[in-house]
């Protein structure tokens, strides 16, 4: 056992001590060249509910539109406004990210895999486009994306320190969005199985027999995106 | 008791001895060497010297992965570098050309290459090697030569298990193909060969393989636990930030960086303890002018900037020289008149434009978000900004106290403002002095953009933006304060590659066709399963032209090999 311990021991000393230097200089190259974040100073405004996708700052990793990774960035999704809010660690200051500057985002530790986000403009017929960042449920031919939306559904008084407040309440309103082999986005609240099969008319047939041999429904998310990626594996491919 | 004893110390010194290893590894990879191969090592000015840049693992001498820049610089003896280049590298590679200037006076030259690591451990590891060059005007060719005993005959560099290289003849009439083939390597390889005429010049000379034999890996430069990073992801513009007065050095300064660009654009760093700034030029920033300057510079301090010359080496070559013993005048004049006919005929058609591959450039911007645009050609002419703040721009105040003018925004969402001023640029670069943009009028602008609301830009944070493009790029003819400054970026070299012209090629068959570089390929691949084909043309030029290939292996061996043809001119029966 003795024995076990010390070459155990060796082995993590050796691999320990043998991280060659030039290995922390590209890693520091890295650090110190990192580029930098673009935004706004954000002022959070009182709701009544959660605004946001995750309520506490989670660990992130940001893909800017100029094809720089930037890691380990304190990020919030805020659902309300659509904008990704930085938690600034050196003077603990928020910011709104600008959205131009963004392309994908990465949730991490928030399940067991890190949530992709992704900025989209799902209605590319438009002169002028209007950038949405949506959650990735699954991409293909076919591609799933959740915006993760929050909406003012009424408002409500408040009585505070002998002052009288109107806020507004607030909801998750996600709405889903299917982009086609042609690139069309569509918008759906909620995904049905008749609504599904029309984005699907010369394939409608097919989609039947792979639902029915597979024993797929449209009840629940998970069920979507392995029928999406059914479709994108046996038919797109 | 005593077992115990033994075996733990047996495993002590064991863990010692691998920890030492380790050690060793730890500090040899990482170090590197270069190597620079040429075409030849005689040249006529206005002549092009192709080149093929190796930087290694000094251990391994496998392609280094390290840095991504690399530097290579022709000089006089005694005298300052006349040619600076810097080199993209490609996984330890690069080749590419160098257009010798008409100015060049005749001589020996040095070429010295490296990488900013090697520069930073010891200049002493630089890579060098020497070349003749003669002014193609000059009819006296009295320059110098080395005195050295080490000289290398051509054909002298055939290397141990070097792969031999075989043509289909060894007399070849004028303008004839020559096929030839490169023996067996002993794993897959990258090869610069090339096909020249002997040149009776002797210059002081090693094969890769000598040359990376004897290189001594360089320590691991002291300076980058100083601070000083490796350029394993673009060039590093390296700088300090000084007291005039004091001399001493500024921890904690922070330098900002941008350049002239229709976009307002700003990088930032931070000096550290030793005053010492770093910033990392993306290819954005290749060829342009950079505008430096310290950011919150005390009102009562003296501070500049001081960058760092990548090509500046502590001392100069001063090698000891003899007068050439006209043995190779004769050669040299017939070089000359074969540059001559050539520029008189513009037969320089070896050169074959090469673009540097089209990569997205990094863009610095400083915000991707709406702004208020606003044409000064669409209202009455005025006179000036401040004239153009008090009527176009309400939320712009322009102050002066003391002499000096102050800009402020009223944040657009709040009403205040803030102490921390807007960021001012004009032509896209940040200005070091408002004053620079209050003459600006109405018929000088172009374009104001203005944003209103607090702007961060990293750990940044500005009142608002206010950027101004002029009509005629007026920051371009502003004078940098004393804590400002302004250089210029060098390019990377935008080679062209080398085409074998085919004789054929050239319609009128009364057109001279002389040659001296009848090939030059600096990447032929050897799959390492056989013999490696490559064919070439005879010119008019008659003489023994010399077949050298070096080149390295994935395993990073080394090697070099060595042949020779002759060109005659009785032999004139080309096959076609």
């Amino acid at each position: 056992m003795k024995h076990y311990l010390y070459i155990l021991f060796l082995f993590f000393s050796i691999s320990i001590n043998a991280q060659p230097n030039v290995t922390t200089g590209i890693s520091e190259v890295d650090s110190v060249f990192s580029p930098k974040l673009t935004g706004s100073t954000f002022i959070a405004k009182r709701y009544n509910g959660n605004q946001y996708f995750n309520e506490n700052w989670k660990e992130s990793d940001i893909l800017l539109s100029n094809g720089v990774m930037v890691y380990g960035k304190q990020l919030k999704y805020n659902g309300l406004l659509d904008e990704l809010i930085w938690l600034n660690p050196s003077n603990y200051a928020r910011f709104k990210l600008d959205k131009l500057s963004i392309s994908d985002f990465w949730f991490k530790n928030i399940q067991d895999k890190p949530i992709h986000f992704k900025r989209i403009n799902p209605d590319q017929a438009s002169v002028h486009p209007s950038y949405i960042f949506v959650e990735t449920l699954t991409e293909g031919r076919v591609s799933l994306y959740i915006q993760q939306r929050i909406s003012i559904v009424g408002s409500e008084n408040i009585y505070e320190n002998g002052k009288l407040y109107i806020i507004d309440v607030i909801e998750p309103r996600p709405l889903y969005y299917i982009k086609l082999p042609s690139n069309r986005y569509v918008t759906m609240i909620k995904i049905r199985r008749n609504s599904f099969l029309k984005l699907f008319p010369e394939q409608k047939k097919t989609i039947i027999k792979l639902l029915n041999k597979n024993h797929l429904n449209f009840n629940s998310e998970s069920n979507i995106i392995k029928i999406i990626d059914l479709i994108n594996k046996e038919i797109f491919s | 008791m005593m077992i115990f004893f033994k075996k733990t110390c047996f495993l002590l010194v064991l863990q010692f001895i691998a920890l030492g290893f380790c050690n060793v590894q730890a500090h040899t990879t990482g170090s590197e060497i270069t190597y620079l191969q040429t075409d030849r090592t005689t040249y006529i000015t206005g002549e092009t010297v192709f080149y093929k840049l190796y930087v290694l693992d000094a251990k391994t001498k496998k392609c280094s992965a390290v840095s991504k820049v690399g530097y290579v610089l022709i000089r006089p003896a005694n005298l300052n570098p006349v040619l600076k280049i810097r080199i993209k590298l490609d996984a330890g590679l690069a080749n590419g050309s160098i257009v010798l200037p008409d100015t060049l006076a005749s001589g020996v030259y040095q070429i010295v290459a490296f990488t900013s690591q090697l520069k930073n451990s010891n200049e002493q590891h630089l890579f060098h090697k020497e070349i003749v060059i003669a002014n193609r005007f000059d009819k006296e060719l009295n320059y110098k030569l080395i005195n050295s005993d080490t000289t290398e005959n051509n054909l002298s560099r055939q290397s141990g298990a070097a792969p031999e290289i075989t043509t289909d003849k060894q007399v070849y009439g004028q303008r004839e193909k020559v096929k030839a083939s490169l023996g067996k390597t002993n794993s897959k390889a990258t090869v610069a060969v090339s096909v020249y005429e002997e040149s009776p010049v002797l210059l002081p000379g090693q094969s890769i393989v000598k040359a990376l034999n004897e290189l001594q890996p360089a320590p691991i430069g002291k300076q980058i636990y100083d601070g000083s990073l490796p350029e394993s992801s673009g060039k590093i513009l390296r700088g300090r930030v000084i007291d005039t007065e004091t001399g001493k050095t500024i921890p904690s300064a922070m330098v900002f960086l941008s350049c002239i660009d229709s976009v307002p654009n700003l990088q930032y760093t931070v000096t550290n303890s030793n005053g010492i700034f770093q910033l990392l030029l993306s290819d954005y920033y290749n060829g342009k002018e950079l505008f430096l300057t310290i950011d919150d510079m005390p009102e009562d301090k003296h501070w500049k900037i001081e960058v760092e010359d990548e090509f500046n080496l502590s001392e100069k070559w001063r090698p000891a020289l003899i007068p050439n013993n006209g043995n190779s005048k004769e050669f040299i004049v017939k070089s000359q008149n074969i540059v001559y006919i050539n520029k008189s005929y513009q037969l320089n058609t070896d050169l074959n434009e090469e673009l540097i591959p089209d990569q997205k450039p990094i863009l610095p911007w400083f915000y991707y978000c709406p702004v208020q645009t606003l044409l000064p050609s669409d209202f009455v002419p005025l006179d000036d900004f401040p004239e153009i703040a008090v009527e176009l721009l309400p939320m712009v105040r322009i102050n002066k106290h003391n002499g000096k003018y102050k800009v402020e925004i009223i944040n657009a969402s709040t009403y205040l403002i803030n102490d921390r001023g807007p960021a001012i640029f004009l032509d896209g670069v940040f200005i070091d002095d408002v004053s620079k943009i209050i003459g600006l009028g109405s018929e000088r602008i172009k374009k104001i953009e203005l944003v209103g609301t607090e702007r961060v830009f990293g750990n940044l944070v500005f009142q608002g933006v206010i950027s101004i493009t002029s009509k005629s790029t007026e920051i371009a003819n502003t004078i940098p304060l004393s804590n400002s400054l302004r250089l210029k970026n060098t390019r990377i070299n935008n080679s062209k590659s080398f085409v074998a012209v085919h004789p054929d090629a050239i319609q009128d068959k009364t057109t001279p066709y002389f040659k001296q570089l009848l090939y030059w390929n600096p990447d032929l691949k050897s799959t390492g399963t056989g013999s490696t084909d490559f064919e070439f043309y005879t010119s008019d030029n008659p003489g023994r032209f010399i077949i050298k290939a070096e080149g390295i292996t994935e395993d990073g061996i080394p090697f070099s090999a060595t042949s020779s043809i002759q060109v005659d001119n009785q032999l004139n029966a080309p096959t076609k």
